[in-house]
Formats: structure tokens, sequence, C-alpha cells
């Protein structure tokens, strides 16, 4: 009787382990796990679920599960994408300018270097927002009222595209910003509704909606090309003042794995990007588009380093 | 409007997905380390696949129900189930080991139905106007209303423990509160190169170690919560206390406005209300040791807070605190932009919504009325059992809310650390205070400051500035004097505080 349990015992531990063997060769032999370094809910959150869905069409027996990992301005995410096995199985979202800020500040355990960069999807271009009593209604006026005194102007916190956006400002036009860290967009909306600041930069996405209502205006999208949200607001560049910054989000790898599996991952991604279903769903969250391929966005995110390292030295945080 | 409004909110589904929403809130609130805000957000994939309204309705039930639901574990366990039912905990657990547990869910369950329907009919009415007036806060406002959160410390210092006890408690609160990032400068401080403690010490599983984890070890070696069981036959038909009405009026008013203000949470409207409450009431001894008046105060407040919230969320597109954000996210996703189109274009489905409160409201008073004596029976468990549930509870908790390793530790450090500060007569409450208030004082004073481009006349020149540095002299002057006259009545007390 016991050698028959041991039996079975032994035959039960076997089974899977050969099945998941006899698989191996195939990829993906198990679900593919999509690290997003942020909440459950949230606009990055978003994008990897209507990722997944437009995914499905292409890899109809594939399986993915999302992880939040939260916190730290998405460095504990960032993190475990990096230190992921290396089979394909792991892959994950970055955003920027956090993506590159932490390894800036010195504080990341990974550089880009740990990343196979897939490519990027989504898009936040930074505005420039007064209170609606403010005289300001161009940048023109922003930046001679910022020439006759200190606007006291809010961003999210230090290193954030924020901040890099607002340093960019400066350096472009000579002007000096009071700069107040906030904790976040809804702080942001608060002080600019309630008119405690002159201005704020943030993403289009957290202020447009107060901007048609009328409680906020927007008198600057600091991006190369107007946006489909408000087509009303013009371009920095368009007033003179080529100032460009948007917050990206794209996917990553772990770098290391194998390459047949990365063309494979890649090719699923530039697949998703054209998928008619996906850019509807897209424009329906107001959700902006960038679709860059792995080389364009590696290239940008090395910019983006480099430029973030400059504003880092001369003022590091 | 409203007509065709309730005509959509009766309709069966609807109906449902009220019912659903406020239960399945209540259970969740009941959870140690699962918060209202969790399951909100949760719930948001699942909206997707609903009609808009029904996803709306099924969120605002949670809401409501999960801001009752946190008072059931802290009332019969000191294990609050949300960080908005500590203050319950400090009156309800004593009352339960008195044998008055079901007396103290009944006075919980009444105040959370009175403070949540005088917020939806606040928000129903009025909601435009407290919009405006929440927007005049700014940062100096936020650090003064700190200021008076953190002036609660003063009034614990009458039970047991001495005013320098509870005010070294507080400070070990507001000194846990500064490890993380400097919310000005971006600087790491005291974070040991551990990317978990870079937002901070995280407050939830803190509170799950100061007060569920402490309170299982110190509930090791007796049997069960109640020592006297022969007491808790008798709860089912006690009658509820006379003159509730005020503190339960104070709680929702207090917790209405707290709610409004973008930014502050259910935590400290429930602790500003309670605080207020201890300051008006006439059997001011009886506080910390199960009053009910603390209880109704208490839970008035954190129910206040629900439609306090909404009303910015609605009316501008700002979040009122960490449930309403993700509300708000939902909103967003049915293409639902928050403003004045809301009430108009889309008004059918927003009064919908707003009415459903008063519905979610009612759906958990008659939950908790009607389970009151079932649930009382929780603190009969025996401990053998008990611990180890909790415990478990705890343990998950803390790892849920960050996916964190370290926070199951931290919650364990806390639990332990609690136990020592509890015997040796060094408030909790006080901690918990200055670890939730200690970054709002900071960064509503460092931001003021920047925004006053350096000058200390921004807290003093600002008519809402002035109206709180009055209510925080208000609060203080009577628990400093009360002291002074004991110390000076009763010289003999005064060595041997240490212990009851």
């Amino acid at each position: 009787m016991r050698k028959v349990m041991t039996l079975l015992l032994a035959l039960s531990l076997a089974l899977p382990l050969s099945l998941s063997s006899a698989f191996a060769g195939e990829y993906p032999s198990k679900p593919i796990k999509i690290i997003v370094p942020s909440k459950a809910g949230g606009s990055t959150d978003a994008s990897a679920r209507l990722f997944i869905k437009a995914a499905k069409n292409y890899w109809p027996h594939a399986k993915f599960v999302i992880k939040n990992v939260p916190g730290s301005g998405g460095q504990k995410g960032f993190e475990e994408i990096a230190k992921a096995k290396k089979d394909g199985h792991t892959i994950g979202m970055v955003f920027t300018t956090q993506i590159v800020a932490h390894v800036v500040s010195k504080r990341a355990r990974y550089t880009l270097d740990s990343f196979h960069v897939m490519g990027n999807v989504m898009q936040d271009p930074l505005i420039v927002a007064v209170p609606t009593k403010s005289p300001i209604t161009d940048m023109a006026g922003f930046v001679k009222a910022a020439k006759a005194g200190s606007l006291t102007t809010a961003v999210n916190g230090i290193g954030s595209d924020d901040f890099v956006a607002a340093k960019m400002l400066e350096r472009q036009t000579g002007i000096t910003l009071n700069l107040l860290p906030t904790k976040g967009s809804t702080e942001q909306k608060a002080m600019i509704l309630g008119g405690h600041v002159d201005a704020c930069i943030m993403n289009i996405t957290q202020l447009h909606g107060q901007h048609k209502a009328g409680t906020a205006r927007i008198i600057a999208i600091l991006d190369a090309n107007r946006s489909d949200i408000l087509p009303d607001v013009k371009t920095a560049v368009e007033q003179g003042f080529p100032v460009n910054m948007t917050a990206t989000r794209g996917f990553v790898a772990p770098a290391g794995v194998d390459k047949k599996i990365l063309a494979k991952l890649d090719a699923l991604l530039a697949d998703v990007q054209k998928d008619e279903a996906f850019l509807a769903e897209c424009k329906k969250d107001v959700l902006c588009l960038l679709p860059m391929s792995g080389e364009e966005y590696l290239a940008y995110l090395q910019d983006l380093q480099a430029e973030t390292q400059v504003f880092y030295d001369q003022n590091p945080w | 409007m409203i007509v065709e409004s309730l005509y959509a909110l009766m309709a069966p589904f609807s109906l449902l997905a009220v019912v659903i929403g406020t239960v399945s809130g209540v259970l969740v609130g009941g959870m140690p380390g699962l918060t209202a805000t969790m399951a909100v957000a949760l719930l948001i994939p699942v909206t997707f696949a609903l009609e808009p309204l029904t996803g709306l309705l099924l969120m605002g039930g949670v809401y409501c129900g999960a801001m009752y639901g946190g008072s059931i574990p802290a009332i019969l366990l000191r294990t609050p189930g949300t960080p908005a039912a500590v203050a319950t905990a400090l009156e309800g657990y004593p009352m339960t080991q008195k044998g008055q547990g079901g007396l103290a869910l009944k006075v919980s369950v009444i105040a959370s139905f009175v403070g949540g329907t005088f917020s939806a009919l606040v928000l129903l009415l009025v909601a435009p106007i407290l919009a405006k007036f929440a927007l005049t806060f700014g940062p100096p406002e936020y650090f003064l209303l700190a200021l008076v959160g953190l002036a609660g410390i003063v009034s614990m210092a009458d039970d047991g423990s001495s005013l320098i006890k509870a005010l070294i408690s507080g400070l070990i609160g507001l000194i846990l509160a500064v490890v993380g990032t400097d919310p000005m400068s971006g600087m790491l401080r005291y974070t040991l190169n551990i990317p978990d403690l870079f937002d901070g010490i995280a407050f939830m599983p803190a509170l799950i170690g100061l007060f569920s984890i402490s309170q299982m070890l110190e509930l090791t070696g007796t049997g069960s919560i109640v020592a006297d069981t022969s007491v808790i036959t008798q709860i089912k038909r006690e009658p509820m206390p006379k003159g509730l009405g005020k503190f339960i009026g104070t709680g929702s008013l207090v917790g209405t406005i707290v709610g409004i203000l973008p930014g502050e949470g259910a935590t400290i409207a429930a602790f500003l209300s309670y605080n207020v409450a201890r300051q008006r009431s006439k059997n001011k001894d009886l506080f910390g040791k199960g009053n009910p008046e603390g209880i109704a105060a208490a839970e008035a407040g954190n129910n206040g807070c629900v439609g306090g919230s909404l009303i910015p969320t609605l009316t501008l597109g700002i979040p009122g605190n960490s449930v309403a954000a993700a509300l708000l996210g939902g909103l967003l996703v049915h293409g639902l932009i928050p403003g004045p189109e809301l009430f108009t274009k889309h008004g059918v489905m927003t009064y919908a919504f707003i009415l459903s409160l008063f519905l979610a409201n009612i759906v958990f008073l008659m939950t908790g009325l009607f389970m009151a004596p079932y649930f009382a029976r929780i603190s009969l468990t025996p401990t053998s059992l008990l611990i180890p549930v909790v415990c478990l509870f705890s343990v998950l908790g803390s790892y849920a809310m960050n996916n964190s390793i370290l926070d199951i530790s931290v919650a364990l450090i806390c639990g332990i650390a609690a136990v020592f500060l509890h015997k040796t007569g060094f408030s909790l409450g006080a901690l918990i205070l200055g670890l939730i208030l200690g970054p709002i004082a900071e960064t509503g004073f460092a931001q003021a400051l920047i925004m006053g481009h350096g000058s200390y006349s921004i807290f003093f020149n600002r008519p809402q500035s002035l109206s709180l540095w009055f209510i925080i002299f208000l609060l203080l002057i009577p628990p400093v004097y009360q002291s002074i006259k004991r110390y000076r009545s009763r010289p003999e007390t005064e060595v041997p505080c240490t212990e009851t």
C-alpha cells in the first residue's frame, strides 16, 4: 500500500513537470506577466489593460496577467522588471521622466541597459495653465509676467516630468520660476482652481476637463503638435517658445532575453500599435497615442536622461 | 430631472447594484488591511463591462458601506478595519470589554447613518457653493488644519496618561513621519537606501501593527475579550443612551466640512469630530473608558466625509480623498467629465448616483441593526481562535497594501513596540495622529512659505487662516487649563503616574 502511495505521489509530482517541459520549446509556455509600476486604476494601468485586450487578437493562445507594483515613483516596479527572469514571460511598462530620473539621481538599481526597450505606446503632453482670473492668456504674457516678478508655479514632485519641463522653460526663456512642488495632480488642480498659485505645469489629461468647464485656462501645450483633446489650444512652439515635453508610457522587457523571443514581443507591440480597435478604445478613454519603435524609444530615453542629468548637476535633489 | 433619476434608480438592476455594493463594502471595510480605496479601484475594471450608472451605483455603495464597516472590528477587537475607525476603537473597545459591544455597534451604525445621510443631503442641495468654499483652502490653511488635528493630542492626555506622555507619543509619530522623501527638495531622509521606505513609513501597516497586532499580543493569556460573560446576555434590550444627538450632529457637520476639502480624508474628519465631542461633553472623564458619545461623533464624522468628498469630485474634478479619486477614475472611463455638464447634460445619472447614496445608507443601517447582536458575539470568541485569524488578516493586509514584504516587518515592529508603549501609559492615538498629520503639516508649511516668497505673514493675513487659529486656541485652552488645575490640586498623584 505504501509503495502504491509513493508511486502515486511521485507521479503526481512528475506529471506537471513533464507537461511543462514538453512545451518549453514553444513561447509563450505560461502566462506572460506585465509589471505595471503604478496603482491599479491609474492611466498606466489602463494602458496595460487595453494592450492585453488588443494583444489577445494576435496571440490567441497566450495569457497575460498584470502585476501592479506601485511605490517610490515607479522605482520599485522598474527594478522588478530589470531583475525578472529572462525567459520572456515577464515584461513591463515604464514611464518618463521617472525611469531616467531615478538613474540620474543615483537611486536606481538599474540602468537603461538593464532593459530591452520594446517601444512606446502612449503619451501625455505637458501644458502650462493659469487660473481663470489671471491676466495671462498666452506664453508671451507668461514670460513677460515671469520677468516682471517671480511667478509661483506648481509642479509635481522634484524630478518629475513637470519639473523637467519647468526647468526647460526656464532655460529656454531665461526666466526664473518660484517652483512649488506638490504631491500630485489633485493638489495642483486645487491650487490652480483656487487661485493659490500663478501657474502650474502638468499633464493635459489631468486638466482638460477643467479647461473645457472654464474653471482653469490652459495657455500652451508643450508638444510639437496640437492635441486632439483640445484642438483650440496653441502649442508653445507656435507661440515662439520651442519647448517640448511629454510623459511617455512604453513597454520594456528585461535585457538578456533570447533574441527570437524579443523579436516576437516587438512584433506583437507593433501590431497592437496599429490595431484599429485599440486606437478607438484609447480615444474613448482620452489617452493620447505616440507610437515609437524600440530603437526610437531607446534613443528618446537616452536623450532625456542626458538632459535630466544637466538639470540634476546644476541643482541636485 | 430628479423624477427621472429616481426612476432610473428604482430599476431592479440598479437597486441590486446598490445593495450588493453596500453589503460588500461593509465586509471590505471590516477586514483589516482592505480599504475602501482598494475596493473601489478594483471595481473600476469590472465597471467597464457594466452600464455607467450601474458601475457608479456599485462604487458608491462600496464607499458608503466600507466607511461604516471599518467600525465593526474597531469596536469589537480594537483592530480598526480602516484608518478612519481608529477614533471609534478608542471608545468602542472599552465598551466591548464591559460587555456593551452590542450597544456600541448600535450607536455606531446609527451615527454612521445620520452622518452619511446628512452629507448626501448637503451634496444634493448645495454642492456648487461649497465647492467654491473648498477652493479657498490653500497650503497655509492645510498647515493650520493639521495643527487643529494635532491639538487633539493634548486632549488625549486626560485618559490615564499624563500630558507629557501624550505629547511624547505625538512627537514619536511626527518623527516617524519624517522618514521618506522630502516633499520639497526630493532628498531622501532616513530611508536606509530601501526603496520601500522612499514613500515614507506606510501608514496602513503601521496602523495594523499599532492596533491589531499589539491588541492580539495583549490578549494572549486571557480567555476572551469580555472578562465577565454573564453581562453580555443583557445587551439586546439595552436602550440607546440619551443625549447622543448633539454629538452625532457635531460629527456630521465636521465630517462633511473636512470631507469637502480636497486631500483631507475621513481619518482626520473622525479624529476632529471625536476631539470636538470630547471638548463639548459633560462626561469628559468617561472618554477613553468607553463613552458612546465618542463613537457617535467619530462615526458620524467619517461617514459625513462620504458626501463631502464627492462635492469637489463631481463639481470640479478634484477628488476629496483617495476613494473619491478612484471613483473619479471610474467616471472618466465612461466619458463623464466632472463639471457643470455632469449636473445638466448627464444630470439623470448624476442625481441617480447622489440619490443612491441615501439608499446605501439605509441598506447598511438595516444590515448593521440586524446583524449587531450576531457581530457582538465575535467578542466572545475564544482568543485561541481569534488571535491566529486576526493575525493572519493583519499580515495579509499589511502586505496587500503595496505588495511589500518590508511592510509586514513594519507591522510586526509597530505591534511589539505598541505593547510596551500601551503598558507604560503612552497614547497610541496620539502617535497615530502625529504619523497621519505630520506630512500634511510639513508640506502645508513648506508650500505656504514658497507661496509667500519666504514670508511668515501668509499664515496670518488670510481670513480662513485666522479662523483656524481661533479654533486651535479654543481646542487648546480647556485641556491645558484642566491639566494645570489637576496638577495643582493633587500634587501627590503627580509623581507615580506610570500605571493605572
